[in-house]
């Protein structure tokens, strides 16, 4: 396994390379930079722009520029942000635990919603409870998350006041107290709840599959004839084996942990990593769009050599080497 | 597991029709509370009652701060509309745009050299004195090399700024200290605006001294406890969402009403529901919300006079920035008839009417109406909607329909297609207010192609006279000081329609020339008038609407005025419970 993963890992080297050029030329290609929204005669000059593009290196060869960056870039040096004029790992710092704890909730939310739906429907495949939730899962699925998030708020959160309609925090209590984190988890779980249940569709169907599946082999039919309770079966045997496939996912949700959600993040004005790439592309802050499109791309390879040597964790009968 | 099912269904099948509900009620909403909508139009609101002491106001601000909280560094407006309630200008401006005394007052004899004297016994919010050495620091901040924010200009007037910027001289030679309430400042020469013109807001050299200049923008007493000598003070940040601002005790000009205002991030989205339900109590809104907002019972909107206007310009020459002149006249667009007849041919109360929602006005002048320079409209054209005047003025120019197409051709009798340019955004009421602008010109017969460009990439084409931009729409908001030549002399890179007319720009500087004008305002003003007069009936652009501001306001909130200048200090805000 140590092998297999070692040779994955090299493997990596020349596709990083290969994304991080992708990544520049995409960037360097979108129309405009940092400096031309600033266009404003109240309190700037043209001189002072062409000034700055200098400064900050945009005349400069395209190669020079690349090669600049990707230097820096490995060395863990990923720039200064053009719009918040601090390093670039500053400003990720300082939102990614908002994003982290988002996506956990929202996380947990999807397992548990997938797992209560999954088990029904693969326990009763072909009735009206089982449709029902392929159904909904589908429609959830199909409703761009920009609308639920302002269905959402529009109904808990100005009409059933239950929870507040944005931010991450409620400003007035106190940094560290119960109370804090209390206000902390109020702030998050209606877009967590957004996220997560708009996303439980591939989970739920993907494991009523593997528990159709599972329930016509052997080993149930043995234990069927042993006499062992129907529950047990289901809630031991078979979920245990249709467990393993899910763990594929996990590699896709370790990135999607981290990059945020870009849409429903805004509109909450939930101050996380999500939120902060949508306004870097708006406001063309490179440093800090092409770090995060790195990080995100780093991230999924990872994301994926782990789903990987998971699966060969979980499942004996698959062999990494 | 069954049950559970069943109530989310349950949930799902709530949530759908409480959306339906809420499309079908809000228009019967509307009809009948229109009458008890109050809509405050003066630039002035009186307000019920006493001024009450304490409470909480939040304040609103539609777009995440990026946290430079520093006069001198920030780069976006909503920075900036934070900084307004916990920091204050030594000069600030009254209802007609003069500058007036704050913390500082002036005197000056010749327009170059400046004597200002400080109020004694201002205090910023660690207690520290502010002396003019705190404006002394902020000027050479501005003006040291290592500065990354974009306030130079206002500070390159200053006699031997310039020196003091390329490191031959250790101190700026036209400031000299009197004393720590006393200051001279002197110009490089005298200029009508040196004041206005000039950079106005103290830094606290107490905090900010030892930091070297580069990292200043980055450093805490910028980013997450910056301070200021204004009423309210920042107690705690969170980052990209809120602020929570508390009384200052200590506050030099008069009490303060409220204990505390919390600022607020709230999405677009959000705005109509968070104001409904009293969860901000002030806020400024975009036009498009307006008729949203007007039939909400606890909420007051205000309107008062901006400072920006819209045109679409004529692409008429290409400007070299080399040499700073416009090195090449382009033939298209010269035939002085035909832009005319294209102003003609617009509706523009029609226009702004559907797309402004009544919070715009027509303008006919490249001067929004609350400058004191402003041209009243008896003096101008004001080219009332006339396509029969419009379609004569296109047949004494030439501009005759000969192949029967439904389209006029140019006076040579070749094709012309008017190629007309917009900015894209998100926003999907662009695409439909710029088509509804080549409709106006193609009923007179003038053929009109649309292209809606990606906005970055849109003012990077204009700027360098990209050959595919011939006409186009556009912005400009101007500043207290009303002066015009930036955006509109022949050697300016944002005079973007490259208009080239020697008269007019000598109007422009015989305004700001103190030997022609001296000191006297109203002989500067009927120069400008002049001006507007010439530009207005050349229509290098055709001057489209001003925008109005428009602030929401809980019914709950009293204390507040609102002019062209912006709003009244916010130490006088205060709320009812």
């Amino acid at each position: 396994m140590l092998k297999y993963s070692i040779r994955r890992l090299l493997g990596m080297i020349p596709m990083l390379i290969l994304v991080s050029i992708v990544v520049f030329s995409l960037a360097k290609m979108m129309p405009g930079d940092s400096l031309s929204g600033e266009i404003d005669p109240l309190n700037t000059n043209p001189e002072y722009i062409a000034e700055m593009r200098e400064k900050l290196g945009y005349n400069d060869p395209i190669h020079i520029q690349y090669f600049d960056w990707i230097t820096g870039f490995a060395q863990g040096d990923f720039g200064k942000s053009t719009r918040f004029k601090i390093p670039v790992k500053d400003v990720i710092l300082e939102k990614l635990p908002n994003t982290l704890f988002l996506g956990l909730t929202a996380l947990f939310i999807t397992y548990v919603l997938a797992f209560m739906m999954g088990m029904y429907s693969g326990r009763k495949p072909y009735t009206i409870g089982d449709n029902a939730i392929a159904g909904i899962n589908y429609i959830m699925l199909a409703i761009p998350s920009f609308v639920a998030a302002v269905f959402a708020i529009y109904l808990f959160s100005f009409k059933l006041d239950w929870f507040p309609f944005g931010g991450s925090v409620d400003i007035l209590v106190e940094k560290g107290t119960m109370e804090y984190w209390f206000s902390r988890l109020h702030h998050v779980l209606l877009p967590a709840l957004v996220l997560g249940a708009m996303s439980t569709a591939s989970y739920t169907q993907f494991l009523r599959n593997d528990i159709i599946e599972n329930s016509r082999k052997d080993f149930v039919r043995t234990a069927r004839a042993k006499g062992t309770p129907m529950k047990k079966i289901y809630n031991v045997h078979i979920l245990r084996n249709s467990i393993i496939p899910l763990v594929t996912f996990l590699g896709f949700d370790f990135a999607a942990l981290i990059g945020g959600a870009i849409i429903t993040e805004s509109i909450f004005t939930y101050p996380g990593i999500g939120q902060l790439f949508l306004e870097s592309i708006l406001s063309r802050d490179y440093p800090t769009l092409m770090a995060l499109t790195m990080l995100l791309s780093v991230l999924t390879l990872v994301g994926n050599l782990i789903a990987d040597i998971l699966y060969g964790v979980v499942d004996p009968r698959i062999r990494l080497d | 597991m069954k049950n559970k099912s069943l109530i989310w269904l349950f949930a799902i099948i709530l949530v759908l029709s409480a959306f339906l509900a809420a499309c079908g009620g809000n228009d019967s909403d509307t009809a009948t509370e229109e009458a008890d909508t109050d809509e405050g139009t003066a630039d002035e609101k009186a307000t019920e009652g006493e001024a009450q002491q304490g409470g909480t106001m939040v304040y609103g601000i539609d777009a995440p701060p990026e946290g430079l909280f520093s006069s001198a560094f920030y780069g976006i407006a909503t920075d900036g509309e934070v900084i307004d309630l916990f920091d204050e200008p030594l000069i600030d401006y009254n209802e007609n745009l003069e500058p007036q005394p704050n913390v500082a007052s002036w005197e000056t004899e010749d327009n170059k050299v400046f004597n200002f004297t400080f109020e004694e016994g201002v205090k910023w919010h660690n207690g520290e004195e502010l002396t003019v050495n705190d404006w002394v620091f902020a000027l050479e901040t501005i003006a040291s090399p290592d500065y990354d924010g974009p306030r130079y200009t206002n500070v390159q007037t200053i006699e031997g700024a310039e020196a003091f910027r390329k490191g031959e001289a250790d101190s700026i030679s036209g400031i000299e200290v009197v004393s720590d309430y006393e200051i001279t400042i002197t110009f490089d020469q005298a200029r009508v605006n040196n004041l206005t013109n000039l950079w106005v807001y103290p830094l606290p050299e107490s905090v900010l001294g030892d930091v070297p200049v580069a990292e200043m923008s980055a450093s805490e007493w910028v980013r997450s406890t910056p301070i200021g000598i204004g009423p309210f003070k920042v107690d705690n940040i969170v980052a990209g969402e809120s602020l929570e601002l508390s009384k200052n005790e200590d506050y030099w000009n008069g009490d303060v009403n409220l204990d505390k205002i919390i600022v607020r991030v709230i999405d677009n989205s959000s705005v109509v529901g968070a104001l409904q339900n009293g969860d901000v109590d002030m806020i400024s809104l975009q036009p498009v919300t307006g008729p949203e907002v007007e039939p909400l019972e606890n909420v007051e909107i205000v309107t008062y006079p901006g400072l920006s206007y819209y045109f679409v310009g004529f692409k008429l020459g290409v400007f070299d920035n080399e040499t700073q002149t416009i090195s090449e006249e382009l033939p298209k667009y010269q035939s002085k008839e035909l832009r005319q007849a294209m102003m003609y041919a617009i509706n523009r109360q029609e226009w702004v009417d559907a797309f402004f929602f009544g919070y715009a006005n027509v303008i006919n002048k490249p001067v929004p109406t609350s400058h004191w320079n402003a041209a009243d409209d008896s003096e101008l054209n004001t080219y009332e909607y006339d396509p029969e005047k419009a379609k004569s003025l296109l047949d004494e120019a030439g501009y005759v329909d000969t192949n029967d197409d439904g389209f006029r051709e140019d006076p040579n009798g070749d094709e012309f297609v008017v190629k007309f340019s917009h900015y894209a955004t998100g926003n999907p009421t662009f695409e439909s207010r710029a088509q509804a602008i080549t409709q106006y010109w193609n009923e007179v017969g003038i053929q009109t192609e649309l292209e809606m460009v990606e906005v970055n990439l849109y003012y990077d084409m204009i700027e360098k006279d990209d050959p595919s931009i011939e006409t186009f729409f556009g912005g400009w908001s101007t500043a207290a000081d009303p002066d015009p030549s930036g955006l509109w002399k022949a050697d300016q890179l944002w005079n973007y329609p490259r208009y080239n007319n020697p008269e007019a720009d000598q109007l422009l500087d015989d305004a700001l020339n103190i030997d022609i004008v001296g000191t006297d305002q109203q002989a500067r003003a009927d120069l400008y008038i002049e001006w507007q007069k010439i530009v207005n009936e050349e229509v290098p652009m055709l001057y489209i609407a001003e925008l109005e501001e428009i602030k929401a306001l809980n019914k709950r909130v009293g204390g507040t005025e609102y002019d062209v200048s912006g709003q009244n200090n916010p130490a006088e805000w205060f709320v009812t419970e």
